[in-house]
């Protein structure tokens, strides 16, 4: 994902603006790091450079 | 959770019924045979030909120019039209599809919005992900983004988004009505939406409605006209039109073996509107 994508990105749930950490980045583009929300804490993972934002119900289910 | 009027979705709890559509749609986008099927060469017990899904796109309205301007693997023939025909999208304009799958309809959006617009596509399975952004890298696309999450839990903030589009993926959710309010939220005053889906148009029977192939097959979760009109009109749209159209029997009736489905569902253009203040 890129960064400047962030501010139309929000957490699934209560829809606050989410903080990015990131682990890896490749050129421009965020592979791997943390979404979370800075009004739940919930974190989403950004993996392969796909931002995992499903709930987390959801994401639990999912074999990524 | 689940809301009256969904009539498809009576016989089975959302979970199980998403957890059928991304079982569904996941081997969908690890099925490799799928590339160039429905030719008359695909005779895997996979492919789409013998699911009687993945329909030509120059049938469901897309042109010759559109289909090979994108590189392929991101049209898997899923769609049940043309949503960027609808949306009558423009340069600069931000665009979010719900469902975006392989990634087809986002890259002519790309297209028509250009450098300086952007399109967002979420998808709740993560293979179908997973090869949209394999796509991005093929058709040179930098602004398309793809993100796993679900169309009922939008992570895309308020107002912040021109054009919501969408091709046949609405009908698969238990909780339409709530996928309408996040597609209101997330679109600016004045934004609109520009979708393409299949609608009830007369009682399914039983079998069909209790066959899990026939929910993820666009057929047993689809609403009638008036019910989504409604759900459209609850969730604050406006200038809300459905239009049938009359010529989707010649592919909706090849979906199935064994039914005409045809009898049942028409592909529909969906619009709407978000009003500029309210």
């Amino acid at each position: 994902m890129r960064e400047d994508l962030m501010d139309i990105i929000c957490c699934p749930l209560d829809k606050h603006e989410l903080d990015l950490e990131v682990i890896r980045r490749d050129d421009d583009e965020i592979m791997e790091g943390r979404l979370v929300c800075t009004e739940c804490g919930e974190e989403y993972p950004v993996e392969d450079g796909i931002p995992n934002l499903l709930p987390p119900d959801m994401r639990e289910e999912s074999p990524a | 959770m689940s809301e009256a009027p969904d009539e498809g979705a009576a016989t089975r709890d959302d979970d199980a019924q998403r957890r059928l559509v991304r079982e569904r749609y996941a081997d969908i986008a690890t099925d490799d045979s799928r590339s160039g099927c429905c030719d008359g060469t695909d005779e895997s017990d996979d492919g789409c030909c013998d699911d009687s899904i993945g329909t030509d796109s120059e049938q469901l309205g897309y042109s010759s120019d559109d289909t090979e301007s994108v590189a392929d693997g991101a049209d898997l023939g899923l769609g049940c039209g043309n949503p960027k025909a609808i949306a009558d999208l423009e340069a600069g304009e931000t665009v979010l599809d719900l469902g975006s799958g392989a990634g087809f309809d986002c890259f002519l959006a790309a297209e028509e919005v250009g450098a300086e617009g952007r399109v967002i596509g979420v998808d709740m399975t993560p293979e179908m992900v997973e090869k949209a952004r394999d796509n991005v890298a093929k058709n040179d696309a930098p602004n398309v983004e793809f993100r796993l999450g679900e169309i009922e839990h939008l992570p895309v903030a308020d107002e912040c988004v021109d054009v919501v589009i969408s091709n046949c993926v609405i009908n698969l959710s238990p909780a339409k009505g709530q996928v309408f309010a996040e597609a209101f939220r997330a679109l600016v005053p004045g934004g609109r939406l520009a979708v393409s889906d299949v609608v009830l148009t007369a009682s399914l029977p039983d079998s069909v409605r209790r066959d899990p192939d026939s929910l993820t097959a666009c057929i047993a979760g689809a609403s009638t006209v008036e019910t989504i009109e409604q759900l459209l009109a609850d969730a604050g749209f406006v200038d809300i039109e459905i239009a049938p159209k009359d010529d989707s029997a010649a592919f909706i009736s090849e979906w199935d073996d064994q039914r005409d489905l045809s009898e049942y569902v028409v592909a529909a253009t969906i619009e709407a509107r978000r009003p500029t203040t309210e």
